[in-house]
C-alpha cells in the first residue's frame, strides 16, 4: 500500500498529538466527574478511536489524490454548511449541528479542513500569484464563503479561525504588505463598527493612512477603502436588525464584563482555578473549582483550567510545550515540503491549530476576550477531535512526501 | 514562487511569533500560578462565587375601573442543596413537610441531576406549620433552606378562570418549544391571559452572588452584594373588563352550562367573558395537587374547557339577521316582502316547523317575532353561497383573534364544504331551510356572536375583541395602550336600519321574543335563539346591544339545555348590560332611572379614579 516514495513517519508530531488527546480525555473525565454528564470522557475516547482510523486513512491517501479532492471536498462542505443552516439543530442559540441518530456532527469543523485544502490548491497553481489583485480576491472568496455561512449560525469563534488561517497563508504565499492590509481592513472596520461610531471613524482614518503609505495603485487603494467603509457601516445596520439575544452575544464578545453572569464570570472563575493550582496543582480530581463546577461546561471551552488547577504550573506548562512542539513542527514541515501545494497546506493546517490554541488559552488565562473556540485535542467534541486528527493525518502525509516535487 | 531562502526567512518569522506567543502564555501562567497563587488559592478556598436566581414579581391585572383583580401573595418554597444534604435526614424532613419520603427523594434526585451545587425546589407553597418546623430544625438539617416566591391571589368575587388563566411550572417540552428565555423551574403562564401575555407579565429574573467555601456552604454575599442584580417586576395588564359585570354574569350562570361574552362596542374591549362551569383559579396558585387536576380533567361538565372560544354551537334564530342582510344586500327581496306563515314549510317531502302561526309577516316583523317560515322561504331564495358570504363578512367561520388563548373557527358551510362533507349528490336544497334559521351544520363560538352583535350595534364597525386594553410599564410608569384593530363591514344604510329596527322590536315592542331583556329607561335591541339540540333540551341564545341609538355594550349569552332564548338567555343579558351602563342594578330603584354612568373608555384608563398597586391615582 505504501508507495515507494514515502519517507517515514513524523514520530514527534504523532506522539505529541497522542499525548494531547490523552490529556484531553483525562481532563474531561475530571471536569465531568461531578456534573451528571459522566460518560463524556468515554465518548471522547470513542471519538479518538474513530479519529485514529480517519488519521490513518488520511495519512495513507496518495498525494496526487489528495490534490484532486481539494475543490470537490470544499464544495461538499459549503453545501453541508448551507444545509445545516436550513435543517440543523439549534444548541444554545447556534444552529451548527446535524444529528444522525445519537451522534451530533458539526459541518463547520470539517469545512475548516476543506477550506485549507482548497485555498492551498488554488495558491499552488503556477499561474496564481498573490501580487495579482484578482487572484487575491479569489483567494479571499474561498475563505469568506464558509465564513459567511458560519457567521449566520452564528458562530463567531469559528469564523475568526478562518481569518487566522488566511493571514499566515498569504504571508507564506508571498503577498505584499498592501495585500495584507487590504485583507485586514474590512474585518477591522467591521469590528470597529460594532464598538461605535467614534471607534469606527478612527479605524477608517488609520486604514486610509496605511493604504496611502503603501503607495499602491490609487484606484485599487480607493476601491479597497470604499469596501472597508461599506462593510463597517453595514455591520452597524446588521447589528441593529439582529434579535436581542444575538446582539447580546456580540456585546458579550466585545465586553465580557457586560455579562457578569455569563462570560465575565467564567473568566474570573477560570483565572481562580488556574491561579489556585500553584506549582504542582491540587492533584487529579482534587481541584475544588473543577469539582464544584464553578465553570459551566468546563469540558468544552474552559478545559485548560483542569490541568491548570489539578496539575499546576508543571502540568499547564507541559501542555503549552506540547502545543508549541506541534506548531513548530508544522511550520518546519511547511518549509521542508518541496511541493508548493503541500507547503502551503502545512502552513494552513498549522495556522488553524495555532488560531485555536491562541484564542482558547488566551481566553482561559484572561488575556483575550471570551470567544467560544475549542482547544484542539483537549476540549470535548467529537467533530472537532475528528477534524483535528484528520489534519494531523494530512501533516503526516505531507511529511512522508516532503521530498517529492 | 517559493524559493528556499525566502521560505527559510518566513519560517523564522512565523516560528518566532509562535514562540513569542507561548512565552507570553508561560509568563501569564507563572504570574497566576506562582506569584498570585496564594491569592487565588484563598479565593478558590473561600471566595468561590455561586449565583442564586431571584424571582421577579409577576405583573398585576387591573380592570377597567381600576380594581385590582389579579394580585400576588408571598409563598414559601423549600429548597435542598443536594451537595450539603444529609440523606439520613430524609425521613425526618419528609415528616416535617408532610411528604412521602419517596417523593422527596425523587425531587432531590432530579435536582442532583441538574447540579449538586444548586438549590433544588422540593416543596412549593408550604403552610406556616411546615415553615416554622423547618425554621426550628434548620441547624440539624444542613442543605435545607427556603425561598420566598410569590403566588397568584384573586381578590375579587368573580372567578373569571378561563379568561385569566393560570400559571404553572414549565415542563421540559415547553422550554424546548418556547425558547431561550425560559429555564427549568420557571413558573409560566399556561392558559388564558397569563399565557398570552406571559412575556409582559413575567418580568426579569435577578441574581444574588454568594460566597461559598470549599465545602460548598454559603459564607455570605459576594463583595457585600455589590454585584447582585435585582429582579425586574413584570408589567401590569390593564383589562378592558368590568369585574362588576363579570361577577354578576357568573352569578347569573350559577349551576348552568354555557357562556356570556360582553364587548365594548366602541373598541372591542371584552367587558366580561364567562364560561360555565368554571373552576377556582386559586387551586392552581402555588402547588396544584394531582388529585385536583384529575378531578377537573375527568369532570364530564368539562370545567377547564373555555366555552366562550372553543365551542361550536348552532346559533339558532340569533343568526337570522345574517340571512336578512344577505337578502337585502343581494336585492333578493325588499323589506316589505311578505310571507304568509302557516306554521310550517314544506320542501319536497320534508316539513319544517314553526313555533306559532304568524300569519302575514314582513322582514321586520319576522325578526321581531322570530318567524321561521319567513326565513325558510327567504333562505331558498337567497341560496347557500350568498348566505355564507355574508356570514363570512360578519366574521363567522374564522377565529376572532381574541387574546385569551385557543379559539375555534366555528363552521360556516358553503357549497364547496357541503360537497366535501356529503359528496356532490349527497345533499339537496332540502338542507337549506335549517341553515336559514341557524341550525344544521352551522357552528359559532359565543365570542363570534358577541362580535356579531357589536357589528350590528355599530352599523358595520368591527373591532378585534381584546381583554387587555393597555400595558402598564413598571420601569417607565407609562401606560402603553394596545392598538385597536378595526375593519368596517360596508352595507347600505337601509339594510342596517331594517335589521336593527327588527332587533329593537324584539325587545321593546309587544310581540317581541325578548321583553325580559328590557332595562328601565334604556332602549335595548337584540335577538333570541333557541337552538335545537339532539342530546337534550334546547340551547338558549340571546345576542343584543344597548342603548339602541348610541350603543356602548354588545352581548352574547348562551345557556345550554334550558329551553327558550327569550326565557333564559335574554334576562341574563339585560341584567349584565344594566350593570355595565349604570354601574349597578337599578331595576328595583323606587325613583326614575338615574343617568347612565360614564363607564371608562380605554383612553381614560391611565387616570382612572381607583387606586391600584404601583399605579397612578387620578389627581382630584
Amino acid at each position: 500500500m505504501i508507495s515507494p516514495s514515502r519517507q517515514g513517519v513524523d514520530l514527534t508530531l504523532l506522539l505529541v498529538s497522542v499525548a494531547l488527546i490523552a490529556t484531553g480525555v483525562i481532563s474531561i473525565y475530571s471536569a465531568t466527574n461531578n456534573a451528571g454528564v459522566s460518560d463524556l470522557a468515554t465518548r471522547q475516547l470513542i471519538w479518538a478511536g474513530i479519529g485514529l482510523a480517519a488519521m490513518l486513512v488520511t495519512f495513507l491517501l496518495p498525494f496526487r489524490f489528495l490534490q484532486r479532492i481539494c475543490f470537490p471536498s470544499y464544495f461538499v462542505s459549503l453545501i453541508l454548511l448551507l444545509s445545516v443552516l436550513l435543517l440543523g439543530k439549534t444548541v444554545s442559540g447556534s444552529t451548527s449541528w446535524f444529528s444522525i441518530g445519537n451522534l451530533r456532527f458539526q459541518p463547520s469543523e470539517f469545512a475548516k479542513v476543506a477550506t485549507a485544502l482548497a485555498l492551498s490548491a488554488y495558491l499552488a497553481r503556477t499561474d496564481v500569484t498573490l501580487s495579482n489583485f484578482r487572484h487575491l480576491i479569489v483567494a479571499g472568496a474561498i475563505v469568506l464563503l464558509p465564513v459567511g455561512l458560519i457567521m449566520m449560525q452564528p458562530d463567531f469563534g469559528t469564523a475568526i479561525i478562518y481569518l487566522a488561517m488566511f493571514l499566515p497563508v498569504m504571508y507564506w504565499g508571498g503577498a505584499t504588505k498592501f495585500a495584507i492590509i487590504a485583507v485586514l481592513a474590512p474585518g477591522a472596520a467591521a469590528v470597529a463598527g460594532l464598538f461605535g461610531t467614534t471607534t469606527f471613524l478612527i479605524a477608517i482614518v488609520i486604514i486610509g493612512v496605511l493604504l496611502y503609505m503603501t503607495k499602491e495603485n490609487r484606484l485599487v487603494a480607493a476601491l479597497i477603502f470604499s469596501v472597508t467603509v461599506v462593510v463597517g457601516v453595514s455591520v452597524q445596520f446588521i447589528y441593529a436588525g439582529l434579535k436581542s439575544y444575538q446582539q447580546k452575544r456580540i456585546d458579550t464578545f466585545l465586553d465580557p464584563a457586560a455579562d457578569p453572569l455569563g462570560a465575565g464570570y467564567n473568566v474570573l472563575q477560570s483565572k481562580v482555578a488556574i491561579g489556585s493550582g500553584g506549582l504542582f496543582g491540587k492533584g487529579y480530581l482534587e481541584g475544588t473549582q473543577t469539582q464544584l463546577r464553578f465553570i459551566p461546561e468546563q469540558w468544552t471551552d474552559f478545559i485548560f483550567c483542569v490541568p491548570g488547577e489539578e496539575f499546576g504550573f508543571i502540568g499547564a506548562a507541559t501542555v503549552l510545550f506540547l502545543f508549541l512542539a506541534l506548531v513548530l513542527r508544522g511550520i518546519k514541515l511547511g518549509a521542508s515540503v518541496k511541493n508548493p501545494f503541500g507547503s502551503i497546506l502545512a502552513i494552513s493546517i498549522t495556522s488553524i491549530l495555532t488560531g485555536h490554541i491562541f484564542i482558547n488559552i488566551g481566553m482561559s488565562l484572561g488575556l483575550l476576550p471570551v470567544i467560544g473556540v475549542p482547544l484542539p485535542f483537549l476540549s470535548y467534541g467529537g467533530s472537532a477531535l475528528l477534524s483535528n486528527m484528520i489534519m494531523i493525518g494530512l501533516l503526516l502525509n505531507l511529511y512522508a512526501h516532503r521530498k517529492e516535487y | 514562487m517559493l524559493d528556499d531562502l525566502t521560505l527559510h526567512s518566513r519560517r523564522r518569522l512565523l516560528s518566532g511569533l509562535v514562540i513569542l506567543m507561548f512565552l507570553v502564555f508561560l509568563g501569564r501562567l507563572y504570574q497566576l500560578q506562582l506569584i498570585y497563587q496564594e491569592e487565588y488559592g484563598k479565593k478558590s478556598e473561600e471566595n468561590s462565587i455561586r449565583t442564586i436566581s431571584k424571582e421577579p414579581v409577576r405583573g398585576y391585572m387591573i380592570d377597567r375601573l381600576g380594581r385590582l383583580v389579579v394580585d400576588n401573595r408571598p409563598s414559601f418554597t423549600v429548597t435542598i442543596m443536594p451537595f450539603e444534604f444529609d440523606h439520613g435526614n430524609l425521613e425526618r424532613l419528609a415528616r416535617l413537610l408532610s411528604l412521602e419520603p419517596a417523593v422527596l427523594q425523587e425531587r432531590i434526585r432530579e435536582g442532583e441531576q441538574y447540579s449538586r451545587f444548586a438549590p433544588a425546589r422540593v416543596a412549593r407553597d408550604i403552610g406556616f406549620r411546615e415553615l416554622s418546623a423547618i425554621e426550628e430544625n434548620r441547624a440539624t438539617l444542613p442543605g435545607v433552606s427556603y425561598q420566598i416566591e410569590s403566588k397568584r391571589f384573586y381578590p375579587t368575587r368573580a372567578t373569571a378562570s378561563h379568561i385569566i388563566g393560570y400559571t404553572k411550572e414549565i415542563s421540559k417540552e415547553q422550554i424546548a418549544a418556547l425558547g431561550e428565555e425560559y429555564r427549568q423551574g420557571d413558573v409560566f403562564g399556561a392558559a388564558g391571559l397569563e399565557q398570552h401575555y406571559d412575556r409582559i407579565l413575567r418580568g426579569k429574573k435577578g441574581a444574588e452572588f454568594s460566597v461559598v467555601n470549599v465545602r460548598g456552604q454559603v459564607i455570605g454575599p459576594f463583595e457585600g452584594g455589590a454585584h447582585d442584580i435585582d429582579p425586574v417586576e413584570g408589567n401590569d395588564l390593564i383589562l378592558a373588563m368590568d369585574f362588576g359585570v363579570q361577577a354578576l354574569a357568573e352569578s347569573l350562570m350559577t349551576n348552568r352550562r354555557g357562556a356570556v361574552v360582553a364587548l365594548d362596542v366602541r373598541d372591542g374591549g371584552v367587558i366580561a367573558a364567562v364560561s360555565k362551569p368554571d373552576y377556582d383559579l386559586s387551586l392552581f396558585s402555588g402547588v396544584t395537587l394531582p388529585a385536583v387536576w384529575t378531578d377537573l380533567n375527568r369532570d364530564e361538565a368539562r370545567p377547564l374547557f373555555n366555552r366562550t372560544t372553543l365551542t361550536r354551537y348552532p346559533p339558532g334564530s340569533t343568526y337570522k339577521m345574517v340571512l336578512a342582510i344577505a337578502a337585502l344586500e343581494g336585492k333578493v327581496v325588499s323589506p316589505s316582502w311578505r310571507v304568509d306563515c302557516t306554521g310550517s314549510y314544506r320542501v319536497g317531502n320534508k316539513v319544517f316547523k314553526d313555533l306559532h302561526v304568524h300569519g302575514s309577516t314582513d322582514m321586520i316583523e319576522a325578526i321581531q317575532r322570530s318567524c321561521n317560515v319567513y326565513f325558510y322561504q327567504l333562505m331558498m331564495k337567497v341560496g347557500l353561497d350568498p348566505w355564507s358570504r355574508y356570514g363570512a363578512l360578519l366574521g363567522f367561520g374564522k377565529p376572532t383573534g381574541i387574546d385569551i388563548g385557543e379559539e375555534s373557527s366555528g363552521l360556516l358551510p358553503t357549497t364547496e364544504w357541503m360537497n366535501r362533507r356529503y359528496g356532490e349528490r349527497g345533499w339537496t336544497r332540502g338542507f337549506l331551510p335549517s341553515l336559514g334559521i341557524g341550525q344544521g351544520e352551522l357552528g359559532v363560538t359565543p365570542v363570534q356572536m358577541a362580535r356579531y352583535a357589536m357589528v350590528l350595534a355599530n352599523k358595520g364597525e368591527l373591532y378585534r375583541p381584546h381583554a387587555v386594553s393597555a400595558v402598564q410599564d413598571k420601569i417607565t410608569g407609562a401606560t402603553v395602550p394596545i392598538p385597536v384593530e378595526k375593519r368596517t363591514v360596508e352595507l347600505s344604510a337601509a339594510t342596517w336600519r331594517t335589521v336593527r329596527e327588527g332587533m329593537r322590536r324584539v325587545v321593546m315592542e309587544p310581540g317581541g321574543t325578548a321583553s325580559l331583556a328590557r332595562i328601565r329607561g334604556i332602549e335595548v335591541a337584540g335577538k333570541t335563539g333557541t337552538a335545537e339540540n339532539p342530546h337534550g333540551k334546547d340551547h338558549s341564545w340571546f345576542v343584543g346591544f344597548a342603548p339602541f341609538d348610541e350603543p356602548r355594550i354588545a352581548i352574547a349569552v348562551m345557556v345550554e339545555n334550558v329551553g327558550y332564548g327569550g326565557s333564559f338567555a335574554a334576562p341574563i343579558a339585560g341584567l349584565c348590560m344594566e350593570q355595565f351602563l349604570f354601574g349597578r342594578l337599578i331595576r328595583h330603584d323606587p325613583k326614575p332611572p338615574p343617568k347612565e354612568v360614564e363607564t371608562a373608555s380605554p383612553e381614560d384608563l391611565a387616570s382612572s379614579n381607583q387606586p391600584r398597586p404601583g399605579g397612578t391615582g387620578r389627581d382630584e
